[in-house]
Order: structure tokens, then sequence, then C-alpha cells
């Protein structure tokens, strides 16, 4: 057994093992946070076969991005965990029943000898596969890349319109408008005549 | 040197060569860096006090020149409390993943136009995946701990973390596209020419100044420490760690210091070059004894880093904190628009070929 | 060199995995997007395995796709469990039934 094929192993336990856990644990954080775990386990699966940049990216935008976020809103809201597991044990047959049916049917369809369709290039050290997936990118898939880029820009606004809310009933101090405050806001000047003590 | 390792120990199988000399490589790098976290707090003391009219520490050692290390052994003999609800493994766990990712950016900075741990093609994208990680220290630290004020550190934290991380993102977009690559040594390569005129900082002045700020913000330190707040939320997500794993929290910040002031020297500039290397005639380096300090190599590196540690202490010393939405604001609404602007005015410069950092390509 | 068929296994584990996290969570939204983001983890995995041992790179352009899409999702799918937690203090599934005929 060469060592990539030991690499292999180790992180596929890992992955398969950190998935199972995101399914089945009880509190969300830790939920996340073995997602997080899985999400690193295939960017080493990936990197064995030479997708380096998407690798990279896959920690960079989902443990780096994606998983902040989903930590930050689980761990903001106050959720009864005893009820959102009610049914775990009630359907825990089917689920086993359909995951082993699916996975079956699947690594039937795909297992086999798998090296007649082995046609992957040993690449020289000054290959570079973020310029390979870059000149692909923007020659072939310019168009499809453009429209990835206003989908995001819809997700954002549609994210910051979804949840964003002024309370006008909150008492909150405003720091800005107290700086800039000036003399005539606060003191008027008034102009009288000195009168007599009766 | 390697090759005597390598004759020393040529009874193993190659491949075990090749790992116990990557490890001594490692051990080389990570010992000086901790050594130089240790004199940096002690630096951080000695700059501050001056700034301040003030000593600093004066009694362990001469001038206090030993008191990192006192302090080293006095947190080493604490006692390691944990809280009586937290989670523990997770809080144990918190630290480590907080230097972990300090320690491990370091495999692809060059420290000489050799000298380079791993010399991968995707450097870059690599810091800026491996950086990235950092906060899960934080935001595990503040829900393990069980505390409100943990808590609301660790919610501060990671959403300043991920605010910054895109200005941060956008800079280092600058760099790649003035540099043409992703590798650090070409990086730095594509700045030689005419000393510090060919550096980068100046065609990219504005990413170079928010990279910078964006750097204090992600390491947590003053004016950006919101996540720490000593005065309002005490101390933040670390409040609950005592001894050893507080150390360890402490170690992180010194060493994200020293990686974001080392990160800024490789890309901005120049590395390991020098600033006068192209400006003066060639016979000047030939000088014995003066030539090769005049000359590039890794003492301009290392003075560099030490420039930009500085202004980490100096904006210590001088700014009082922003608050939470100040900081927000200046992220989202300065920092990124002023980013995406000067992409665009740098690509104009590059496909006109401004002289003399584009003129080549 | 692992092969081909050693990541489709993989792959079918880890699609059939997340697919039992949507039975076994059916009241909690929160398990349910995770269990997506693996599904789509697992479909990423086919997508490289092909692509590198069919020396394709357009496989990893697909992913390149999928991770912006996934994203988006993420981003607008935590956004509506935000707003539904403010509005009805649960984000439990079976609660959300008040468009039911």
């Amino acid at each position: 057994m060469g060592i990539e094929k030991f690499i292999f192993y180790i992180f596929s336990v890992l992955l398969i093992a950190s998935a199972s856990m995101v399914i089945t644990v009880r509190n969300p954080v830790k939920a996340a946070l073995f997602l997080v775990l899985a999400f690193f386990a295939s960017a080493v699966l990936w990197l064995l076969i030479k997708a380096e940049f998407l690798a990279i990216v896959l920690v960079l935008v989902y443990v780096g991005a994606v998983m902040v976020l989903f930590l930050f809103v689980v761990m903001m809201l106050d959720i009864n965990i005893e009820r959102m597991r009610a049914g775990f044990i009630r359907y825990l047959p089917l689920g086993i029943l359909v995951a082993l049916t699916m996975a079956g049917m699947l690594i039937w369809v795909v297992s086999g000898d798998g090296s007649a369709f082995n046609h992957s290039v040993l690449h020289g050290p000054s290959y570079s596969n973020t310029q390979a997936l870059g000149l692909v990118l923007y020659t072939n898939y310019v168009y499809p890349f453009e429209i990835a880029a206003v989908i995001l820009l819809v997700a954002i606004i549609a994210a910051i319109t979804l949840t964003l809310r002024r309370r006008p009933n909150t008492k909150h101090q405003k720091p800005a408008e107290q700086i800039a405050v000036k003399r005539h806001d606060r003191v008027r000047m008034v102009k009288m005549k000195a009168e007599e003590r009766k | 040197m390697i090759e005597w390792i390598t004759s020393l120990l040529s009874f193993l199988p190659s491949g075990w060569v090749t790992v116990i000399i990557i490890l001594i490589k490692i051990v080389v790098i990570v010992l000086p860096l901790m050594l130089a976290v240790a004199y940096l707090t002690y630096a951080e003391r000695k700059i501050i006090g001056a700034m301040q009219v003030r000593l600093g520490p004066t009694r362990v050692g001469w001038n206090g020149s030993l008191q990192p290390i006192a302090d080293a052994l006095k947190l080493m003999f604490k006692e390691i409390i944990i809280p009586a609800k937290a989670s523990k493994f997770l809080f144990l766990l918190a630290p480590l993943l907080l230097i972990g990712p300090a320690l491990a950016a370091w495999a692809v900075i060059p420290f000489d136009a050799q000298m380079v741990l791993a010399n991968v093609n995707a450097g870059l994208l690599y810091v800026l995946a491996i950086t990235s990680i950092g906060v899960y220290g934080v935001i595990i630290a503040g829900w393990a701990s069980n505390s409100k004020y943990a808590l609301l550190g660790a919610m501060r934290s990671a959403a300043q973390i991920v605010s910054y991380e895109i200005a941060m993102g956008f800079a280092l977009v600058g760099v790649l596209m003035a540099a043409g690559s992703l590798n650090f040594g070409d990086i730095v390569r594509g700045q030689e020419g005419y000393g510090f005129v060919s550096w980068y900082m100046w065609p990219l002045l504005p990413l170079f100044v928010i990279y910078f700020i964006s750097g204090v913000a992600e390491t947590n330190r003053a004016p950006f420490d919101m996540a720490e707040g000593e005065s309002e939320i005490v101390a933040g997500f670390h409040v609950e760690y005592s001894g050893m794993p507080f150390a360890v929290f402490f170690l992180a910040e010194y060493a994200n210091m020293i990686l974001i002031s080392a990160l800024a020297s490789v890309m901005f500039l120049g590395g390991w070059l020098s600033p006068l290397a192209g400006l003066l005639p060639d016979s000047v380096f030939e000088i014995p004894l003066l030539g090769p300090l005049l000359g590039s190599g890794i003492h301009w590196f290392f003075i560099k880093i030490a420039v930009f540690l500085f202004f980490f202490l100096w904006f210590r010393a001088t700014f009082p904190r922003y608050r939470y939405d100040q900081i927000m604001r200046l992220g989202w609404k300065v920092f990124i628009p002023i980013t995406i602007v000067w992409l665009l005015v740098l690509g104009i410069a590059i496909l006109a070929g401004l002289p003399p950092w584009f003129s080549a390509a | 060199m692992p092969e081909l068929s050693d990541y489709l296994i993989l792959g079918a584990i880890l699609f059939s995995l997340s697919i039992a996290g949507i039975f076994l969570n059916r009241k909690n939204v929160i398990i349910i997007l995770m269990s997506i983001e693996l599904m789509l983890l697992a479909v990423n995995m086919n997508f490289i395995a092909f692509s590198h041992f069919l020396n394709n790179i357009e496989g990893q352009v697909f992913v390149f796709f999928i991770l912006t899409v996934a994203a988006a999702e993420a981003a607008i799918g935590l956004a509506i469990l935000v707003v539904l937690f403010r509005n009805r203090r649960s984000i439990n599934v079976e609660e959300l039934d008040t468009l039911k005929g």
C-alpha cells in the first residue's frame, strides 16, 4: 500500500466518521464543528488528486466563512434541543434502511475495476492547477462565471433585506449625534432686560 | 548541513530521511519564532513604557531582560482551571486551534531566495485559507467556556474577523494581479529592480494600508480589540482561561502579529530584497563586510518585520478602542469599496504597463 | 494511488449519510441545511474525481460553480432561519404549518 492510499483511507474514515457525527450528535454547535472537520478531510482528499485550488477554496470559503456563519446563527438562537430530537429514535430504522439501500445501490454501480478509467496525467512542478482552471473559467465559461457573480450579489441583497430590521421602540444612544452637537442645539441665548427684584 | 544530516541518517529508508529533514526545518523555524514571541512581549512593555514616560519591567535580569522567561515559568506552574459546565475537550482545543494556523502559515513564507520550507505554487491562497481557520479558536473558546462574557467576545470577534477577511482578501488579490503569481518567491522576485522604488507598496499603496489595518483587526489588537475589551467585557473570549492555555492564547496573538508583519513585508516591501539593490552601483555591494550588509539578504526581511511590529505596538499605545459599529462601518463601508476601486485602477495600470513596476510584462 | 472507484464509493457513502441525516433530523432546520451541504460535498467529490481521472479540467469548473451557489444558498437559508426564529420563537419544521389548508 503506497503512502497516498494510506492517506486516502485515513482521511476517508475521518470524513465518514465526522459526517455521521454531524447527523447524530445532540448539540447543533457540535454538529457544525463536525461539519468543519468533514470539510477539512475532504480538502485533504481533493489535494490528493491534485485539485489544489478547489481544496484551498473549500477551506477558505466553507471553513472560513460559511461555517462561521452557521456557528454564529446556531449559537445565537435559543433552541430547545430536546424537542428537536423528538422522533429521532422513531425514524432511525427508516433512516438506516434508506441510507443502506442508497449506499448499496450506488456502490454496486460505481465499484469495479477502476483502472480502465485512469487517464490521469502527472504534471511537472511548474504546472499550476489555479492557472489551468482560470484559463478555462475566463474563456469557455465566462458567462456562467458572470452569472455566478450575479447570484452572489442577489444572495447578499436577499440576506440583508431578510434580516435587517429597525426597532423603533428601543432606547439607545446615538453617539454620532452626541458628538456632532453644536452649541446652538443645546443653549439658547436669551436677550432680556435685567429685572428689578421685588 | 542537509548533506551532513542525510549521511548521518543513511541507514534509514530515503523517505524517512526526507521526513526527518522537514521536521528539523520546522523546528528551526518554530523555535526562534517562539523566542521572538517571548521577546516581543518584552519589547511591547518596554516600548509602550517609553511612550508613556515610564520604565517598563526592570527587575528580572539586566534591565528586565529575563522578564518574558519569568512570565512563562509563572504561567506554566499555574493551575489550569476548567469551568464546571464547560465542554472540556473543546475548552482545551481552542487555544491550539488559534496557535496552530499562526505557526502553519510560516511553511510558505520565504526568508531568503532559497530559504523556504515549502515552495508551493498556491502559497498566497494557502496563507489566506490557513489564517481564516484562526477564528475557530476564538469562537470555540467563547462557546466552550459557558460564560456570557466569553460568548459575547466570541460573537464580536467572529463578526469582526469575517468582515475584515474580505478587505484583506481583496488586498491580496491586488498583490496577485501585480505579481501574476501565487508563489511568494515569485512575488518577491517581481519587486526586484530599482531598490525600494520597485516595491509593490507604491502602486498598491491603498491596498497596503488596508492590508495592514485589516491585519491589526484580524489579530484582535488595539484599537480593534473588541473581542477582548478588558474594560467592558473583562477580557472577552479568554476570560475563563488560566495558566498554560491562557499562555497559549497570548503566544498565538503575538505569533499572529509576527505573521502579519512577515506577510506584509513579503508582499509589499520586497521581503529579503535590499532597499538599495539596483540603485547603488554594483561595486558597492562587493566591499567586504559593508557590501553584504547593504545587499539583499535575510537581515532586511527581519528589519522590515521589526518595523511593522513597532507599528503594532505604536497603535496600541496611541489609539483608543473603536466602538463595535464603527469597526463594522470601517470594514464594510470604507475598506471594501476602496479596495474594489483600486483593483480597477490597478488593472488599468497593468494593462498600460506603468513603469517601473509593470513595464516588463 | 487511490483509484476512481475509491472516490466514487466515498462519495456514495457520504451522500447516503446526508440523506439519512435529513430523515433522522426532520424537525431541525439547521441540521437539514448541514445535510444539504454534505450532499453537495459528496457531489463535488465525484466531480473532482472524474476531473482528475479523465484528465479534464471542466469537472473542477463545475465544482467551482457548485461552491458559489452553495455559499449563496447557505447565506439565504440562514437568513430565512433567523427571520423564522424571530417570528415564531422556534425552528421546528412541524410548527411551520400556517399555510396548510
